[in-house]
């Protein structure tokens, strides 16, 4: 594992005129970890990245990469490698001049270069299309180019904006599995900016969760999931999102349409809230909450019930046992340690 | 017959309409530039003649030759064009890219001076040439070329450069290149096509420029554009030697224009389509 790269941010705030992209943000990615910024478009993620890479400036607080002052350097001077979302290749060269442009910048000699991009384009397997034009590439190509790019020079940090954005499905899969791959064999200290929270899920180390420009929670992806720390993240998360109903609280129990569900979570008193239960969690049972089975979306390995519960629409995802027919009622409940409570006001993790 | 064969019969016929009135021109003084002076005025007009080479052996190694004019307008051009485009690219460059205050009135005042009348401007010019004593000299003539073409290079080159992704050059600077780095390796490739465009028409407007060189040069500096008039006199009017002269003056551009051919063509579409393209 690399000991570099270890970056800090301290109450960092971007203004753009009067609207604020971020305000007040404070995290540390440690060496070697693949840290994700998540969150949906216009939430500050890529700003932030932006700001790391020397190419925005916070209108207040600072940024440290190993324990170095970096807030007012120039990102020419940052010794940090980007990969783009639209892989910003240089289209008037080959491959080769591509990959080996860093080096070229840090003033390395032919000799030196030569071998370097060719270890690069081997690491993602573009070795064979060293003498293309960017314009000859397909877009999966494109894409290892500009990975190759960023990797040969061996930078301190390497970030990824939204890197798989623009590949189709089946191509993005393979890539996020590489891309894995790649960092852990490197040892480097990745960022990677996202809005598919599948992504961040399956790649990050830990990950930092960006709502209206400020960070909602951070922690390792399962963490998150398991306990999202306000209705926005937890709606935010898992696909199909978490069901969040208006609930009333009792002696223990949660008053959904009128049914008791029993939590090992005690808040005290009677008072109105969210409770949230993931569509996973739902289970169907003899004995529960009325529901009306409005659509079925197969999805081969489970279904994704659409149901409705006393006017309340809930998601639940069933893999085995019998699958209702649209249009029938069920009857469906939810373990009490599955059961999530929200303060309705504050939005926050009761 | 089809609507279709129809539609191009007529887009054909239009065009050969208007290529003939464009090229007539042109024919007919290469024609006469190949006659002598009887046939030239021959009534009707002589289609098939002698030729001789005549006129141009006249114009280029006679007592009137224009071979020093056609260096003249060689210098005045070249130097128009190089000192115009060391200008322009870095100029259009910054107002694609930087953001500074007055950055929207330079762009239109770029713009309003293609709009002034050129006579209008022509007695201020001259009398300022005379009182710093420029009249008739390269520097002058190249001085008043550059107030017209440099903003018409940057209005040209300024849709370009805006063509280039930010993210080309913000990637250039992770890579470690400074900002002159950057504009010299990644963007400047990247517009080789407009500035060949650019190059062409400002070497061609100062090539063909008439009227100002007529008043601000002289006996020392005189472009093949104000030469031409050597042959026209209160007498007689030298047509043949004219004729001949036209076509030398032509050659350079013609050439340039084939050669340039692909990004002229480009060059038009990208203007029509962006319109220009200020922000």
């Amino acid at each position: 594992m690399s000991t570099r790269g270890k970056v800090r941010f301290d109450g960092i705030v971007k203004m753009h005129g009067s609207f604020a992209a971020l305000k007040g943000v404070d995290f540390e990615i440690e060496p070697g970890e693949f840290f994700a910024l998540l969150g949906p478009s216009g939430s500050g993620k890529s700003t932030t990245l932006r700001i790391l890479a020397g190419l925005d400036m916070p209108t207040s607080g600072r940024v440290f990469v190993d324990g170095q002052d970096v807030t007012a350097m120039d990102a020419q001077d940052r010794d940090i490698a980007m990969v783009f979302q639209s892989y910003a290749l240089y289209p008037h060269m080959t491959v080769f001049e591509n990959i080996a442009f860093p080096l070229e910048m840090a003033k390395l000699s032919k000799a030196e270069i030569a071998p370097s991009v060719t270890d690069a384009a081997r690491k993602v397997k573009i070795d064979h299309l060293l003498d293309r034009k960017p314009g000859q590439l397909s877009g999966g190509q494109q894409q290892r180019c500009a990975l190759a790019r960023a990797i040969v020079r061996k930078a301190r940090l390497f970030l990824l904006d939204e890197p798989l954005s623009n590949l189709d499905a089946k191509l993005r899969l393979e890539t996020r599995a590489e891309l894995k791959k790649l960092q852990r064999s490197l040892g480097v200290t990745a960022v990677y900016v996202t809005h598919d929270q599948e992504e961040a899920m399956t790649l990050a180390d830990r990950m930092a969760v960006f709502m209206a420009g400020e960070i909602q929670q951070i922690g390792r992806p399962a963490e998150v999931f398991a306990k999202p720390n306000s209705i926005d993240v937890a709606a935010f998360i898992g696909s199909p999102p978490m069901n969040l109903i208006p609930a009333r609280y009792a002696e223990g129990d949660v008053i959904v349409s009128g049914q008791r569900l029993k939590t090992t979570l005690q808040v005290g008193g009677e008072r109105d809230l969210v409770v949230g239960i993931r569509p996973g969690a739902v289970r169907m049972v003899p004995d529960g909450i009325p529901a009306t089975v409005e659509l079925i979306e197969d999805l081969g390995d489970s279904v994704i019930l659409d149901l409705d519960c006393g006017g309340t629409p809930i998601r639940a995802r069933v893999s085995d046992g019998d699958i209702p027919r649209e249009g029938q009622t069920i009857t469906v409940t939810a373990r009490p340690q599955d059961i999530h409570l929200f303060d309705a006001t504050t939005r926050k993790r009761l | 017959m089809t609507g279709k064969q129809f539609r191009l019969i007529a887009i054909v016929a239009i065009s050969v309409l208007f290529l003939a009135a464009w090229i007539f021109p042109i024919v007919w003084s290469v024609l006469n530039s190949l006659k002598t002076d009887g046939d030239v005025l021959a009534y009707p007009p002589k289609l098939i003649f002698a030729p001789t080479l005549d006129a141009y052996r006249d114009v280029l190694f006679g007592s009137a030759s224009i071979l020093p004019n056609l260096v003249s307008s060689f210098i005045i051009s070249i130097g128009t064009t190089v000192i115009t485009m060391l200008m322009a690219v870095p100029a259009a460059y910054a107002l694609a890219r930087l953001r500074f205050r007055g950055k929207a009135f330079a762009g239109f005042y770029v713009l309003a001076t293609q709009m002034l009348p050129p006579v209008g401007i022509i007695i201020p010019y001259f009398l300022i040439l005379r009182n710093i004593g420029w009249i008739d000299t390269y520097q002058g003539i190249i001085l008043i070329y550059l107030s017209f073409s440099l903003p018409f290079a940057i209005w040209l080159l300024v849709s370009y450069f805006e063509d280039i992704p930010f993210e080309m050059e913000e990637a250039a600077y992770l890579d470690g290149a400074s900002r002159l780095r950057t504009l010299w390796r990644i963007i400047i490739p990247q517009v080789r096509g407009g500035i060949a465009v650019t190059i062409v028409f400002v070497f061609l407007n100062a090539w063909n420029e008439f009227l100002f060189a007529v008043v601000l040069s002289g006996n020392t500096v005189r472009p093949v554009t104000v030469a031409m008039f050597n042959f026209v006199s209160v007498e007689q009017t030298l047509w043949a030697k004219l004729a001949a002269v036209s076509v030398l003056a032509m050659l350079p551009v013609v050439i340039l224009g084939i050669v340039a051919q692909k990004h002229i063509v480009k060059g038009l579409t990208v203007g029509a389509v962006k319109g220009g393209g200020r922000r």
